[in-house]
């Protein structure tokens, strides 16, 4: 069977293929965005990535598709101008998120075979190459390959998302439909991502190189890097800290991981708070909650400890070195390192 | 410590390889786009030459001829240049393979046939003894085993349950997987579905804890943390039908149609953590006994089939029928013709090549076979031998 993409379809996945030929089939010029009649474009696309920057939140208001379409482009062409290699992976998850919100709901629409869901599934073969059919035998669930889940599933951290505790049979694993697009999330992302470097346009109009330079005097500046020298992090701590500085969206765990060591060691809330800001989804009001809640000022009221070795090992978030030999906790690390030094300069005199 | 043969033994098992590869050469596996492939030969001194390229059967035949080595490895990767440094190979894909060694199946009888030789008088004695050499009071020895039938049905029967996994739950056809008896003490389980060569070495290491049994919650079969009566039952959407949640529940008697049998069991367990513990052990023990880096090594070599492995003088043999298989019979492929060694245990029972052997003296007249299995193994020397 072959299915073609309706327009409201495309609004809500303005980055497939499908769109950008749309694009080409009306003759837009990359000049006509200077136009007044697409100015509310240009301040639609706009807002979308102040409400990024300042939020860490995508938009999922949706417009017909010929405005989403461009607000797409448009939102790219200001990324591309901006020129922030943070805000350009925090734009591409918050697209990434924005479809993933409507690739869940239109997995859902009723009817094992309706024709929105065989659109969808099209959507993963072309995009992502990635079969996903709906289960025969269990009807609020979909079935992928093995293999494909493997190779996304690796990137989660999380437990629950480790082979061994998913249903497995006959070499399908078996997710519930937010389960599906929340396993192609980062890929999803990273597509755009790529797409955004990739883009070589002939010149930046006017108008977008106006909103590029608002937009480049609200950005946050690099979080101040805290007292210890680098070297006296743990690696699992230094690695979830050059993640953050390179803009990667960490795992909830390794956030954990990172926010409880810093209090162990005696940061204070905003020093901590502030290390979040290049995250992709930065929300400061959301990671200050958190920071506060894992420092036991909110909620329970107890004081959270930094996860074990063997629990970050579990996670994936151990990095070990020879100088972690006989650590049980990330928080003995200091003490590990003087105790080296020590011995050394020992040994020296 | 590993056991480096030298003198006469040296020369009598170079003899014994030689003329192996010179009779036997055309018995050696091609793998897959073996010119794609990377190689490596094992000298008899240890040391392992690598980033070799060899584009036909016929010219690694001549090269073993020739070289002489102890062991032949081939990539389970393929390359664009498999003869550059390992940065510079291009990296193409690996197959995926198991590796279920005896060591790891803690079987009871283990004991009862490990060997350590002294590496100074060369006395060899059943594992367990004492920490320094009876005889001559040095403490360095080399490590041995003599596999025996029951071991060889211990390794069977989990390499048929990693064949359960891979076919029932991973979805791989029968045909798809060939297992080979590695020449030594364990089995390789070869993977020919080339849908699983481009998985990551994460991605493998997830898999190989599914089929280990590794990592599993109690949340799989519906036992879930909650904040108000430490655990709550809610069967998963799916059941209770396939996979690790048929293992365990049918391993504790539950089924879905009885919330309470499990509630009673976490109750019956002390509460939650308890029962999660108590899932851990089942799972553990339910799981196979893979080496989980053998598997996840995604620029590995392994023992190419039809060789010899220089740990025993037994080739790495291809097992289509794994029930009959019987390796001190199909694998060992070297001459007949009589050696004299020396043992280094007072007396030792054996069956290789379809005979039993009893050897009580300390001087024997044994085949070739035989007298390179000992040695190899550390619990003969060479006499005489008609070069």
């Amino acid at each position: 069977m072959n299915f073609r993409l309706g327009t409201a379809d495309l609004a809500k996945y303005p980055f497939l293929n499908e769109a950008a030929e749309y694009m080409r089939q009306t003759y837009f010029n990359l000049d006509d965005i200077n136009l007044p009649e697409l100015r509310h474009i240009v301040e639609r696309a706009s807002n979308r990535i102040r409400s990024e920057i300042v939020h860490g939140k995508p938009d999922y208001a949706l417009e017909r598709h010929e405005v989403e379409i461009l607000t797409f482009l448009v939102g790219i062409l200001i990324i591309r101008a901006i020129n922030s290699d943070n805000l350009t992976k925090k734009h591409c998850l918050c697209e990434a998120l924005r479809a993933e919100k409507f690739l869940a709901r239109d997995l859902k629409a009723h009817g094992e075979f309706s024709n929105k869901k065989l659109l969808i599934f099209k959507v993963f073969k072309e995009l992502l190459k990635m079969d996903v059919h709906p289960s025969l035998k269990y009807q609020l669930l979909l079935e992928v390959k093995v293999t494909d889940y493997l190779k996304r599933s690796h990137l989660f951290h999380e437990q629950e998302w480790k082979l061994s505790n998913r249903l497995v049979h006959d070499g399908r694993v078996f997710l519930d439909p937010d389960e599906t697009v929340r396993l192609i999330r980062s890929e999803v992302a990273n597509l755009l991502l790529e797409r955004i470097r990739q883009m070589n346009p002939s010149h930046i109009p006017a108008t977008i190189m106006e909103q590029a330079n608002i937009l480049k005097s609200i950005l946050p500046v690099a979080p101040a890097k805290l007292g210890n020298a680098p070297s006296a992090y743990p690696p699992c701590v230094s690695h979830a800290l050059d993640q953050m500085a390179a803009g990667e969206n960490l795992p909830h765990s390794a956030r954990v991981m990172l926010a409880t060591y810093m209090l162990a060691t005696g940061k204070n809330i905003e020093e901590i708070v502030s290390l979040f800001k290049n995250a992709p989804d930065y929300d400061e009001r959301v990671s200050r909650y958190q920071v506060e809640h894992l420092a036991g000022e909110r909620g329970s009221h107890v004081r959270y400890l930094v996860p074990s070795c063997t629990k970050l090992l579990n996670e994936g978030l151990c990095f070990a070195t020879s100088q972690c030999e006989g650590l049980i906790n990330p928080v003995q690390f200091g003490r590990a390192i003087r105790f080296h030094s020590r011995k050394a300069n020992v040994g020296q005199g | 410590m590993i056991l480096t043969k030298t003198g006469k033994d040296l020369q009598l098992v170079k003899i014994a390889f030689r003329e192996f590869y010179f009779n036997h050469g055309n018995k050696i596996e091609e793998p897959s786009k073996m010119q794609n492939r990377e190689f490596g030969l094992m000298g008899f001194d240890g040391v392992m030459k690598r980033h070799l390229k060899f584009s036909n059967l016929g010219g690694l035949v001549a090269s073993l001829i020739l070289e002489n080595p102890s062991d032949v490895f081939t990539s389970n990767a393929q390359y664009d240049f498999p003869a550059l440094p390992m940065s510079e190979k291009g990296w193409r894909g690996a197959d995926l393979i198991f590796d279920i060694d005896l060591k790891d199946l803690g079987l009871k009888c283990m004991q009862s046939h490990s060997y350590r030789t002294c590496l100074s008088c060369s006395s060899s004695y059943v594992s367990g003894s004492p920490e320094s050499c009876p005889k001559c009071g040095a403490n360095s020895f080399a490590e041995s085993m003599l596999p025996c039938d029951r071991c060889i049905n211990g390794l069977k029967s989990e390499v048929l349950k990693l064949h359960r996994f891979l076919t029932t739950d991973i979805g791989i056809s029968p045909e798809m997987i060939s297992t080979y008896f590695s020449g030594n003490n364990g089995f390789h389980v070869h993977v020919l579905d080339e849908s699983f060569n481009d998985l990551s070495s994460h991605a493998r290491a997830d898999l190989a804890a599914y089929i280990m049994g590794v990592g599993i919650l109690a949340d799989v079969i519906g036992a879930t943390k909650d904040s108000r009566n430490d655990f709550r039952v809610r069967f998963p959407i799916g059941g209770l039908d396939h996979g690790w949640r048929k293992r365990i529940s049918d391993r504790l008697g539950i089924s879905i149609t009885s919330q309470k049998r499990l509630t009673n069991l976490v109750n019956e367990q002390g509460g939650l953590e308890q029962f999660r513990r108590r899932v851990v052990e089942i799972t553990r023990e339910m799981g196979v006994r893979i080496d989980a880096q053998v598997t996840t090594d995604v620029h590995r070599v392994f023992r190419l089939p039809g060789t010899l492995n220089g740990k025993s003088g037994l080739t790495k043999t291809l097992c289509p029928d794994l029930s009959s298989f019987d390796p001190f019979n199909e694998s060992c492929q070297l001459s007949n013709r009589e050696v004299t060694v020396r043992l280094t245990l007072p007396k030792l029972k054996l069956r290789l090549k379809g005979e039993r052997f009893n050897l009580t003296e300390e001087f024997a007249r044994v085949p070739m076979f035989i007298g390179v299995y000992l040695i190899s193994k550390g619990l003969a020397h060479t006499v005489h031998f008609d070069p």
